[in-house]
């Protein structure tokens, strides 16, 4: 009764202000960042981030939710039209959503996209609902030990499962977190890296490297690749069919709670949630043959599993202070220069925040659900911008992103130097979101790992002993070893044989 | 068109990278992480502040030097492992055009690193604007030319002035 007392709350004090205009007009935003080829959530939420500094703590983080679940449904949009992903997010969504385009139903491949995806939402908002306070009571026991291997695991995981190469998915982690490094440190306010430089000393802002990584970076990616021939379709009715939804009620369920699961582990994200829900989808498929020709199942899944894993990928960082992915990593930085403390204390200190988040969750997938139904056509025109015209003005946005937020020439610098860099690590396929679990997860690791030394005496064993760090500890490992091919294939090789 | 095929996080994104530009690459993050070990002991260490010393500065930063050195040597030794020793290894295919790609950064660095600052920043935003857009459509040809860049400066101003109205008056944000 409490939870839905605080729930009713949690609407009441979102829906003030002006609340659905703000929600219209991000959600639009996200939705047109994220059917653009070449603009991604996350730079979608860190570009927008600038926008929301002189509005209030509520209002900003509903514009930015709407802005991260616009971003996840519009990529959709040109993985159907142009066989192309918005987002990296809509990957899956080509394999049916394109063929279903060229066999004339574009309108239903996107009905089918935009049903999926608000169930997917709402699934996963059930899920934040329902189990994010509980997981913030346990999390209260976490102490600096805990909090240490929460921080490794997020890196671990992440660079296990975000890329290609497990070793490269490391590496990055680790650059992410040298790059945290720099600058002052908190016990001493000793200045690490600086070299004299008081700008250095200061840090990297968080918002102009990831600007830098996911915007310039982009900006870069996408006016080296070949020019894309963006294509005219015939639209036929956009309408959800509920024979769909009922049809396939089953997957929906599966890849929404696969979606919000792997939302809810640190650094993987909506990539990894759609293909994984999709490859579920399939196996359990009874038409497998119809999958990557045209499947209204297999488009089905992916779209109900990135879409589940926004919320997912919020309850990490209510709870823990750990992103469930990139876009909730910015999503995070925004609640912190906000003054909102994500965190195991948020339990405590701000209990009703996350029946807040809930509400603009909710508020999120209903104007998405509108905008699904009404903007298909303006959509496709948008999607017709060459990039010569459009990279510029996002180059420029990106610029005033990374300078707004202290208002330091410095800020710009960095941007562009962690574009370049980005750059350069994508190229040799590094990927990037180990690397921003690295910087954002820098300071919670290093304090922990200082504090829990002093607090012990310098004896190692309670990051080993106590019970909670022993699992964490050793779900690491594991995750860890389970990247290591030779182990994987052997504990592959082994299962028949012991079946 | 052609088909774009779609990219799993599971198979890779694309094409890996050649085992020479790995070996490389391992070389030189092996160099970073060394000297960040090297400078992370360097750091002073407060023992008479804290006691213990385990408050010191560079037993973080010395951590991730390590762990980056060591797992740069695990990637290095598996690109000798896949021919990146070899004089003729495997060479990547070179994807996009280079050309095009130093033009971006070159203007990018020239607006964001020499005009914002210096000129007003709705005017510089403009000149990038124009600047960019023509440099790349350029290649389309002579034939419509003079329209695209009358276009390109329309764009231009268009950028300049309603990022200057969006952010400075509508949102109250200083601009460079």
């Amino acid at each position: 009764m409490d939870a839905l007392n605080n729930l009713m709350g949690g609407f009441a004090h979102v829906l003030g202000g002006g609340a659905v205009w703000h929600a219209l007009w991000a959600t639009l935003i996200g939705i047109v960042i994220g059917a653009l080829p070449g603009l991604t959530a996350t730079m979608g939420v860190a570009l927008l981030t600038t926008l929301t500094f002189g509005m209030g703590p509520n209002v900003a983080m509903l514009v930015l939710v709407c802005v991260y679940v616009g971003a996840i449904y519009g990529g959709s949009r040109s993985a159907i039209l142009l066989n192309i992903p918005g987002t990296p997010a809509s990957a899956a969504s080509t394999l049916d959503g394109f063929p279903l385009a060229r066999q004339g139903l574009a309108g239903r491949a996107m009905g089918i996209s935009t049903s999926g995806s608000w169930l997917g939402t709402l699934f996963g908002t059930l899920i934040l609902a329902l189990f994010a306070p509980t997981f913030g009571e346990f999390a209260l026991q976490f102490g600096s030990y805990e909090m240490f291997w929460v921080a490794m695991f997020g890196i671990v995981i992440a660079g296990s499962l975000s890329g290609g190469d497990p070793l490269k998915g490391y590496i990055a982690g680790f650059i992410g977190l040298l790059v945290a490094t720099i600058g002052q440190e908190t016990n001493h306010a000793y200045a690490r890296f600086a070299y004299g430089n008081g700008d250095l000393a200061g840090g990297l802002g968080l918002l102009p490297v990831l600007v830098g990584v996911f915007g310039v970076a982009e900006v870069l990616s996408a006016m080296r690749g070949p020019a894309v021939k963006a294509v005219s379709s015939k639209i036929d009715s956009v309408i959800p069919r509920l024979s769909d939804v009922a049809k396939y009620w089953k997957t929906i369920l599966r890849s929404g709670a696969l979606g919000t699961f792997i939302g809810a582990m640190p650094g993987l994200g909506e990539d990894i949630a759609a293909w994984t829900s999709y490859a579920a989808a399939k196996r359990a498929s009874k038409e497998k043959e119809k999958f990557g020709k045209g499947s209204i199942e297999g488009l089905m899944s992916a779209e109900t599993g990135e879409s589940a894993c926004v919320p997912g990928a919020i309850i990490p960082v209510l709870t823990l202070a750990v992103p469930g992915s990139a876009p909730a990593a910015v999503l995070m930085a925004a609640m912190m220069i906000h003054g909102l403390n994500p965190g195991p204390m948020l339990a405590i200190t701000a209990p009703e925040f996350i029946y807040q988040i809930v509400a603009m969750l909710v508020i999120a997938d209903m104007v998405k659900m509108f905008y699904g139904l009404v903007l298909v056509r303006p959509l496709l025109w948008i999607l017709l911008i060459p990039r010569e015209r459009l990279m510029p003005i996002v180059f420029v946005l990106c610029t005033v992103g990374a300078f707004a937020i202290t208002s330091r020439l410095f800020d710009i610098w960095v941007m562009l130097g962690a574009g370049l860099v980005g750059f350069i690590l994508r190229e040799l396929r590094f990927p990037m979101a180990p690397l921003v679990l690295g910087i954002v997860l820098g300071d919670l690791l290093d304090k922990n790992l200082l504090r829990g030394l002093v607090l012990s005496g310098g004896d190692v064993t309670p990051f080993f002993t106590r019970p909670i760090s022993m699992g964490l500890c050793a779900l690491t490992l594991i995750a860890a070893l389970w990247s290591i091919p030779s182990v994987a294939g052997l504990l592959r090789r082994r299962k028949p044989a012991e079946g | 068109m052609s088909e774009v095929e779609a990219d799993s996080p599971f198979d890779g994104e694309k094409a890996p990278a050649s085992p020479r530009a790995d070996l490389i690459t391992a070389a030189v993050l092996f160099v970073v992480g060394v000297a960040i070990v090297q400078q992370a002991i360097a750091m002073p260490r407060f023992v008479e502040q804290s006691g213990t010393g385990l408050t010191a500065p560079g037993i973080v930063p010395g951590f991730y030097g390590v762990m980056l050195a060591l797992l740069s040597v695990v990637l290095g030794v598996r690109a000798i492992g896949r021919g990146g020793w070899a004089v003729r290894g495997p060479v990547a295919k070179a994807t996009g055009d280079g050309r095009r790609l130093g033009l971006a950064a070159l203007l990018g660095i020239l607006y964001a690193g020499v005009l914002v600052g210096r000129v007003p920043f709705w005017i510089a935003s403009a000149l990038f604007v124009f600047a960019f857009t023509t440099a790349f459509e350029w290649d389309q040809g002579p034939e419509r030319r003079a329209r695209r860049m009358i276009e390109a400066a329309l764009i231009g101003i268009g950028t300049g002035v309603a990022v200057m109205l969006v952010f400075e008056k509508l949102f109250l944000l200083r601009l460079p």
